[in-house]
């Protein structure tokens, strides 16, 4: 487990900004999906941006706590759930 | 690259109650002439994508809001 990651240093806001792009980009391939359902390209893209921001999420959780909840995230004990920042103070 | 601001006189008459708009401005983004995006159009970057509001450099437009001002009395 890494030292204790401090809410708001340049790793933390590096994460959100990097996860803050990459779900940018994966609306607008499910956006240009929708209508081009046979372009392989993008598809392949989307899959692996997907998997990218499954590794990026996770990345983030273990440091920081959940971002999302109701069995989407994964907590550390205690219940972090409810824990400062909320995202509205970041 | 010609720019995505068309303008158009408005007509002025002689009795207008208030100051004359002489010249409005509209934007006429790229979509418009875009009718079905082809596959494989080159991208930005996903750090320059969320800056710039679009994947696609062929969709990307500018909204430079500065020149509507030109229409408040502008010549």
């Amino acid at each position: 487990m890494t030292a204790e990651n401090r809410f708001g240093d340049e790793q933390y806001y590096a994460l959100l900004e990097q996860l803050q792009a990459i779900d940018f980009v994966l609306v607008e391939l499910n956006l240009f999906l929708d209508t081009h359902p046979t372009d392989q390209n993008a598809l392949q893209q989307f899959n692996d941006l997907t998997e990218q921001r499954w590794v990026l999420a996770n990345e983030y959780e273990k440091l920081y706590g959940p971002l999302q909840n109701l069995g989407r995230s994964y907590s550390g004990y205690p219940w972090q759930w409810n824990d400062d920042p909320w995202p509205w103070q970041v | 690259m010609h720019s995505q601001t068309r303008d158009y006189f408005p007509y002025v008459g002689p009795f207008d109650p208030c100051p004359p708009i002489r010249v409005k401005t509209y934007q006429v983004p790229p979509q418009l002439f875009m009718t079905f995006q082809p596959e494989n159009l080159p991208q930005y970057s996903p750090m320059e994508a969320l800056k710039l509001g679009t994947l696609w450099p062929a969709l990307f437009s500018p909204y430079d809001p500065r020149l509507s001002h030109l229409g408040r009395g502008g010549t």
